[in-house]
């Protein structure tokens, strides 16, 4: 029995083995975002729907869901009656979508064809999905009354998850 | 029906394999040679069972029976025959039953050439082999079983992955890596056999190296291909991420690489057997490391299957095998004693020993930079990635020194060297060196790597084209005439020779390419409104216009460019940008313009209306790593064939001579 070569080896096994079984149950995916419990990022941009500026400054008093999408994505067309269904049943909250790297008329085309309950703005340049650091699209930021981010979820948003997220920013 | 037949058929297969593994080992303690016979039937029956179980499943997914839910996950009516096929390992359960159809083909392949030879180890392999066997067939049978029921049967599926349905390479890249992870389970095994006898002797070295060969083939064309992809697919202008996946694959053909440089000492020396042997089961450890990589979730990557619950399943097997390793090398490792000694520092076997070295930090260095994000998670609870700046600084020098190895290993002759040889071996060589780096220089190469590249690189296939043809040489100074001599020289008796040399040449070329491709290139990002145009590189992109495309699993926006040289029209070249339906963002593909010297590739950032945002890359010798990995598994397989006779030949140590086959 060489017992450098077991003392050395069970302690790289250990290690390895700890550090995967730390590891397991992890979604890499997911990525925290250093925004939570931070002031929202402010952005003022224009309503596809009716041209008017939209600030985010002046929503401050109620909850408000900002929705980063875009009509070249594809779960965002399984998202979007989600998201206008809640919409309608929660005046209290206000619904925002804002899209990137997409053109007015294909989302007023997306819009007209699977209605709407809310404003879309059109972030023309992407610098307010860079300022949020969104990664990817769907990608949904539960703001509370106060302005502060309070929730980030990736991906398309089931009713539950949205009110599991909402309950956070209503706390 | 179809599902209880495959069920029956798996979970026949892990009655099989247990009993076989226990039969064999039995068989080995007692020596028994009616033992060994039964254990052979045993691996045979396996084998057997995993063809058939993949068979039944190719039936289910040819003949769309949704009844199958693998069937049901993977297939549709709406694909072509091939992408049907080929689904069998788009997905998890369909990748392990495939994992085992490889397996049991090797395991059956090997027992069946070693039927009458090596009896004193066999039984001890196929033990390892089938329990290997085993744990497989019970994942398929329990944790990832593709034959489960599904009532009622759908009528149509999703279809495969659109990932898999977007380029031929992914049709070819994930056999040929199951072949080669899967195939490191070989040499595991006559590793374990050799521990677990207490002796490695000197014929148990052939099998030992040509299972370890076969893999390192398959892993090294499967690696080059995954690059291949990534360059051809996706989009962002390189072959190499140093995603952790990619990384799964880089280290057992690493540690790989190391042992069958290290069993050459052994076989010349007698000296490194317990290492040898360590180097193996690190490779086979590491395969097993990368498939839980891949299957568990846990890394972040491309390739990850969706979350799955097979993770801690291969994390129990992997602690099993580990510890099973470690404490059968630390029970034997000082039986399996060395006959001789190394008795210079400066000589071929010196050089082996540094070898070695490197490639043990090589490993080390991308395994740390791998796990180390879940170290970090583990204990401090923070997220972070190692990224390109930390692999790009570690790997660059070690990656030149063993570049600096491949040429000065092998014109060093054996044993103890006297100073006059020595130079005699190194200096010459330094003149090709020389050339290649005023010939980059000439090319505008300014990067120091770049340079010391070119001039090792140089100096490297100087040393290995003078080993290559240095049997024929001796054969024409002999007198013999030039054909004779090649065929006997190169191809028959010196063909292990011949084929490392082979590889060795394609890895110069490899490293040489890598370093020019990745140091050399220039890019540009443009905006580009239709009908605009801008030169770059010695072409005129034109920007012609878009089209939409939609295809049954996705949309593209295809852009279309004019090239021309010198106002001449060279190509069209069309990037495009898709969109799956499965996945949150869109994937572009890029369009490619090969020569011989450079690659000129165009690939969409974003497109708005008439604009197209677009990055353009000019790549030197890019293509050249290609064909040059090509290369070194050509050399691979030329050594593997085996040698109809073996014949012995005494020659003077030191000397480099004919009979120095000793290049894997």
């Amino acid at each position: 029995m060489n017992r450098t070569v077991l003392i050395i080896g069970i302690i790289i096994v250990a290690a390895i083995v700890f550090v995967l079984f730390a590891g397991l149950g992890n979604d890499p995916q997911h990525i925290d975002s250093p925004l939570i419990g931070k002031p929202a990022p402010p952005f003022a941009l224009k309503s596809v729907n009716t041209g008017e500026t939209i600030d985010l400054a002046s929503l401050r008093g109620k909850p408000v869901i900002v929705n980063f999408w875009a009509t070249w994505c594809v779960p965002c067309y399984e998202e979007h009656p989600t998201l206008v269904a809640n919409a309608r049943q929660l005046p209290n909250v206000q619904f925002i979508g804002v899209v990137f790297n997409d053109t007015e008329d294909k989302i007023n085309r997306f819009l007209a064809e699977r209605g709407s309950a809310y404003p879309t703005l059109l972030d023309a340049n992407g610098k307010t999905a860079i300022a949020y650091g969104v990664g990817g699209v769907p990608e949904t930021y539960f703001i509370n009354s106060a302005g502060t981010i309070v929730a980030k979820f990736e991906g398309p948003l089931s009713t539950e998850q949205l009110q599991e997220n909402l309950a956070k920013a209503l706390r | 029906m179809t599902a209880t037949f495959g069920r029956f058929l798996i979970l026949a297969s892990v009655l099989v394999s247990t009993t076989g593994a226990f039969i064999a080992y039995a068989a080995g303690a007692k020596r028994s040679p009616e033992g060994l016979k039964w254990s052979q039937r045993f691996a045979y029956a396996f084998a057997g069972l995993m063809v058939l179980a993949t068979g039944v499943m190719e039936y289910a997914l040819i003949t769309h029976d949704f009844s199958v839910q693998y069937v049901a996950h993977v297939g549709s009516t709406q694909v072509p025959l091939w992408v049907t096929i080929v689904s069998l390992w788009s997905s998890l359960e369909g990748s392990i039953l495939f994992w085992g159809f490889i397996l049991g083909i090797y395991i059956a392949g090997t027992t069946w050439f070693n039927r009458n030879e090596h009896q004193e180890y066999m039984p001890f392999a196929i033990g390892t082999w089938l329990s290997c066997g085993a744990f497989f067939s019970f994942l398929i049978a329990g944790p990832a079983n593709p034959f489960l029921s599904v009532n009622p049967a759908p009528l149509e599926g999703p279809g495969p992955n659109p990932l898999l349905q977007n380029h031929l390479l992914m049709i070819i890249h994930p056999p040929m890596l199951y072949l080669g992870y899967v195939g490191m389970t070989i040499p595991f095994g006559f590793a374990a056999a050799a521990l677990l006898r207490g002796r490695l002797g000197q014929s148990f070295l052939r099998p030992l190296r040509a299972s370890l060969l076969l893999p390192w083939v398959f892993l090294t064309i499967a690696i080059m291909l995954g690059g291949w992809w990534a360059y051809e697919v996706l989009g962002w202008g390189g072959y190499w991420a140093w995603d952790p996946v990619e990384n799964a694959s880089l280290l057992p053909w690493l540690t790989a690489t190391a042992a069958l440089h290290s069993a050459i000492v052994m076989e010349r020396r007698g000296v490194l057997k317990g290492w040898t042997v360590t180097l193996i089961q690190a490779s086979f450890l590491l395969t097993i490391l990368g498939t839980f990589m891949t299957r568990s979730g846990v890394f972040n990557s491309v390739h990850s299957f969706t979350q799955s619950s097979i993770g801690p399943t291969i994390l129990v097997f992997l602690t099993v095998i580990l510890l099973f390793s470690v404490i059968l090398l630390a029970l034997r490792i000082d039986s399996l004693e060395s006959e001789g000694r190394i008795e210079s520092a400066v000589s071929r076997e010196g050089m082996f020993l540094v070898n070695n070295l490197f490639f043990v930090v090589f490993t080390f260095t991308v395994l740390v930079g791998t796990v180390f994000p879940l170290v970090v998670e583990a204990i401090k609870g923070k997220q972070m990635s190692v990224g390109r700046p930390y692999f790009d600084a570690m790997v660059v020098p070690v990656g030149t020194a063993l570049l600096f190895l491949l040429g000065v290993g092998p014109a060093l002759p054996w044993g103890k060297v006297s100073r006059k040889e020595m130079l005699r071996a190194l200096l010459p060589p330094l003149i090709t060196g020389a050339v290649a780096l005023i010939i980059g220089y000439a090319f505008g190469v300014r990067n120091a790597w770049t340079l010391v590249t070119l001039l090792f690189g140089g100096y490297a296939m100087h040393v290995t084209f003078a080993q290559m043809w240095l049997p024929l040489r001796q054969r024409l100074k002999k007198g013999d005439s030039f054909a004779p001599a090649l065929i006997d020289a190169q191809l028959r008796r010196g063909r292990r020779r011949f084929g490392g040399y082979v590889v060795h040449a394609g890895a110069v070329i490899v490293f040489v390419a890598i370093a020019v491709s990745s140091t050399m290139r220039t890019q540009e990002e443009v905006t580009l409104t239709r009908g605009q145009s801008t030169a770059f590189a010695g072409y005129t992109v034109t920007f012609l216009g878009t089209e939409e495309r939609t295809e049954p699993h996705r949309q593209s926006t295809i852009a279309r460019f004019n090239i021309a040289r010198n106002g001449q029209p060279v190509t069209t070249m069309e990037p495009r940008m898709n969109q799956y339906a499965a996945m949150r963002e869109p994937i572009g593909t890029p369009a490619v313009h090969s020569t011989i010297g450079r690659d000129y590739y165009l690939s969409i950032m974003n497109i708005q209306g008439d604009q197209v945002g677009l990055l353009i890359i000019n790549m030197p010798m890019v293509g050249w790593i290609w064909g040059a990995v090509l290369l070194m598994g050509a050399g691979g397989l030329i050594a593997l064939i085996p040698a109809r006779r073996r014949t012995y030949v005494v020659v003077p140590e030191s000397a480099p001579t004919i009979d120095d086959e000793a290049i894997a």
